[in-house]
């Protein structure tokens, strides 16, 4: 009788959540009705083609702030799990407080900053102030912590290795599921980035697509929409694999 | 001498994991610390709302008569949404948790989809399904906002709770499976405490984000009543409509005391410092 009664349970929860999926997914089947008629030229010809220096602008300000963040929130994790380094504790500790302050309650505080420092309406500035990613650097260290245990290190060190050695040979071959994930939320924060740029960007000519938006309301919605969904989708079918297995393992042994 | 030796090796062999770690510490300091010192100093300056300057700029910011209000919307987010949001994120990955992973894959993606539509298109995405006369109604415009932000919220979160349940060891349920549970069991008694520190994480990100609510009422700046409506919009509009970078840092500084004891709070209550002491 048992797995009866589990079938139906199981039936029940997939309906369930099949009925939920269909409400949390209206404003994407509202982005698609149109889909089949969407307008380019509003668009490519609003502002004398401004659209393609947004373009232009968001690829080099997420580009730039992805390749930075994932690399130093994946190094400082390895570095906090595995290797002896000082004030570590401080370090992780500073990692999780700042987890827990988003960027955007920062906006003023950096626009002040960064406007002192004559970065105010540049990508650079931008780019700087976006960089930072401590989820990033404890979802590292938490991995690192799993699946490089210190017999492992140990065993490196007996055959020579340095710690650069040990991140290079051991750390960074293991790194391809959580580059994978660590990419994704933070790809997702800077593309849909919208406080910081309206702040830190002023100049219509230096904005970002997130920014530019809101000029194309109306016709040109359904397409810069779509255009916006397509790489984090693509992003995320990509790194769907390690959120199945578990994105905190290791943390919870024990 | 010993001793002296022993430390000095010590140190050096700490360069190498130093100087690894350098660029994420500057950025730490860059985008966290430095900003919060300078926007203290920062209030020491003469200001709109304080011409003398100093400490004082803090009580002056708060008696802005737009201070009152803001301060009412987001408290009505923090009460209203935040409990909501988290129920649905927590309800929704515990059900796609207890079901096969054939198949979910395709429901992971339709929860998450709304979380990457930007911002500015939702807005307009629930200005077209509830009508402008809805949105034009002062009385809707709190529910509206909420609404706009809880669509956009919880597909990552989701994604997020989902990933934290899955790195449940799977001998601890068949354990739980064993001792008789059945899945609701499982789900209230061993997943839901076992993720409870990611849970509060969340918790504590839902509240931060309310408070710290802009992109929304920004977007619906066009029907002119969301002007000044959050704190952060007026501390937006500190300066750049008032050039006020005074008055503004003291808003700001003073949203993040709030923010900063709950993370506090989290750190102290979980024991993920625990952990990374004894690894």
């Amino acid at each position: 009788m048992k797995p009866i009664k589990q079938d139906r349970n199981s039936s029940l929860i997939k309906i369930t959540l099949w009925i939920m999926a269909f409400f949390t997914s209206i404003p994407f089947l509202w982005l698609m009705k149109d889909a089949g008629r969407m307008i380019f030229s509003p668009i490519i010809y609003y502002d004398n083609g401004i659209f393609f220096v947004w373009l232009k602008n968001t690829s080099i300000f997420v580009g730039s702030a992805l390749l930075i963040s994932v690399l130093t929130c994946v190094t400082a994790g390895f570095v906090m799990a595995v290797l002896d380094v000082p004030f570590r504790r401080f370090l992780l500790f500073s990692t999780l407080v700042t987890m827990l302050i988003p960027i955007t309650a920062m906006a003023m505080p950096l626009y002040v900053l960064i406007d002192r420092i004559h970065l105010n309406n540049t990508l650079l500035g931008l780019i700087l102030a976006s960089s930072y990613f401590p989820f990033g650097a404890f979802l590292s260290y938490l991995y690192y912590s799993s699946v490089l245990p210190q017999e492992l290190v140990g065993m490196g060190r007996i055959d020579g290795l340095t710690d650069f050695g040990i991140y290079r040979h051991l750390g960074i071959p293991l790194s391809k599921s959580l580059i994978s994930i660590v990419t994704f939320f933070s790809f997702v924060g800077l593309w849909n980035s919208y406080q910081l740029p309206r702040v830190l960007l002023i100049d219509p000519s230096r904005s970002v697509m997130s920014i530019g938006i809101e000029v194309f309301y109306g016709q040109g919605t359904t397409l810069i929409g779509i255009m916006m969904l397509i790489p984090s989708v693509l992003l995320y079918l990509a790194s769907q694999k390690t959120i199945a297995r578990g994105i905190f393992s290791g943390a919870m042994k024990g | 001498m010993r001793n002296y030796l022993k430390l000095t090796h010590k140190r050096s062999a700490q360069i190498v994991p130093s100087l690894m770690i350098l660029p994420y510490v500057c950025f730490m300091f860059f985008c966290g610390i430095i900003p919060i010192g300078y926007g203290i100093l920062e209030v020491r300056n003469p200001s709109w709302v304080n011409m003398d300057g100093g400490p004082e700029t803090f009580i002056k910011v708060l008696q802005d008569f737009r201070v009152g209000p803001a301060l009412i919307n987001v408290f009505f987010l923090i009460l209203i949404f935040v409990p909501l949001m988290a129920v649905t994120v927590l309800s929704i990955s515990l059900l796609l948790d207890a079901i096969d992973l054939r198949g979910n894959a395709l429901l992971r993606l339709l929860f998450l989809i709304p979380a990457l539509i930007p911002t500015g298109v939702a807005v307009l995405f629930w200005v077209s399904v509830v009508g402008p006369e809805v949105v034009w109604d002062h009385s809707n415009i709190r529910w509206f906002i909420g609404s706009i932000a809880f669509s956009t919220g919880i597909g990552s979160w989701i994604v997020i709770q989902y990933g934290s349940l899955r790195s449940i060891p799977p001998e601890v349920l068949e354990a739980g499976i064993i001792d008789g549970c059945n899945r609701f069991q499982l789900a209230i008694r061993l997943k839901l405490p076992m993720i409870s520190k990611y849970v509060a994480y969340m918790v504590i990100l839902l509240i931060v984000s309310a408070l710290q609510i802009f992109n929304e009422p920004n977007l619906l700046m066009f029907t002119n009543m969301t002007t000044d409506w959050s704190l952060s919009q007026i501390a937006f509009s500190y300066a750049f409509k008032a050039a006020d970078f005074a008055g503004s840092s003291a808003l700001s500084i003073m949203m993040l005391i709030p923010n900063i004891i709950l993370a506090l709070l989290f750190v102290f209550f979980t024991d993920f410092i625990k952990k990374s002491k004894n690894s």
